[in-house]
């Protein structure tokens, strides 16, 4: 509770600091600045000679314009130190500022993604033509238990469908298969199956 | 700067206000400068005047106001959010891409040799 205490009393204090600068500051600038135009006011008598009237009016406005640009300096000082203040403890902003930023990240994520996907859609039908075509070609040097990746994909869908709906035990020999790319065979027990050479 | 840009008008108005402060300091030496000449041009040194007094209390006002609004704002906690999750999940995505694009270039070199041969 007293640790609580502290906390906000020390922010409460570094604002009330930053007010008293604020009003030293812009007293400062006022006063120099009118004392400055009263002081360019030629008086017919004066104390003490012209040349020296002269010469302390001279130096008093010296002094006085270096105060105003000193106030004007520690206004900017405030500033950024208000603006550090702001950065660092205006929660709604930062709140707003941080979900601006997930909401962008999520968004080029997503579309990323998007176009990940159309691209896999796309190649894959590309590369079931290209798997025909390589693994057809007498330059394939594939061996016997090596399956097309479209083969592949299909062998895995009928044990899928098998799995499914019977929980058939698993099968000591691989069956007949009645055309080029169905093999019933389940995919668990046999690490070969049917090669490229039933294809033709 | 084009951090700022992300809702925060007030650090906007806060950078209007240090070009005020300049401007304040420029009238105060235009009107010095207007008194120190022989024959004076009223009317520029009334304007002049008249623009760094204006100047010197908006000033006091908008810092006032902006005082105020962090006196009911902070707290003494510092804020914990981050944006981290999101960043690693979109850096996690361009990787993707990166390794999508290395793979198509494998196979597009492996078609171009099999043309080849």
């Amino acid at each position: 509770m007293a640790q609580q205490r502290a906390l906000p009393q020390s922010k409460e204090t570094l604002l009330q600091s930053y007010n008293k600068r604020l009003k030293d500051d812009v007293k400062s600038i006022m006063d120099n600045f009118t004392e400055i135009i009263k002081t360019a006011k030629i008086e017919d008598e004066t104390q003490v000679s012209r040349a020296t009237q002269g010469e302390q009016d001279n130096y008093e406005m010296h002094v006085r314009a270096a105060n105003i640009v000193r106030a004007g300096e520690s206004l900017m000082k405030l500033v950024s130190d208000l603006k550090q203040f702001l950065i660092l403890n205006d929660f709604p902003s930062v709140n707003e500022a941080i979900d601006q930023r997930n909401q962008q990240l999520r968004a080029l994520q997503e579309e990323c993604d998007r176009k990940l996907i159309a691209l896999r859609d796309e190649i894959s039908i590309d590369l079931y033509e290209l798997e025909e075509e390589y693994y057809s070609s007498s330059s394939s040097l594939c061996e016997a238990h090596d399956l097309p990746l479209c083969e592949a994909y299909w062998r895995l869908d009928l044990d899928t469908d098998s799995a499914d709906g019977l929980s058939a035990p698993v099968l000591a020999s691989p069956e007949p298969t009645t055309g080029p790319m169905q093999a019933a065979v389940p995919a668990h027990s046999h690490a070969s199956g049917p090669g490229p050479s039933e294809h033709t | 700067m084009a951090t700022y840009s992300l809702a925060n008008e007030r650090l906007r108005a806060l950078e209007d206000i240090e070009r005020e402060i300049g401007a304040i300091l420029q009238n105060a030496g235009t009107v010095i400068l207007e008194l120190s000449k022989e024959k004076t041009n009223e009317r520029l040194l009334d304007r002049q005047a008249a623009a760094f007094t204006a100047s010197v209390q908006h000033v006091e006002a908008e810092l006032s106001a902006q005082i105020r609004y962090l006196t009911q704002v902070a707290t003494g906690q510092p804020h914990e959010g981050s944006s981290y999750s999101s960043r690693k999940d979109c850096q996690m995505a361009l990787k993707r891409v990166d390794y999508t694009r290395l793979k198509l270039s494998d196979v597009a070199r492996t078609c171009e040799q099999m043309l080849e041969n």
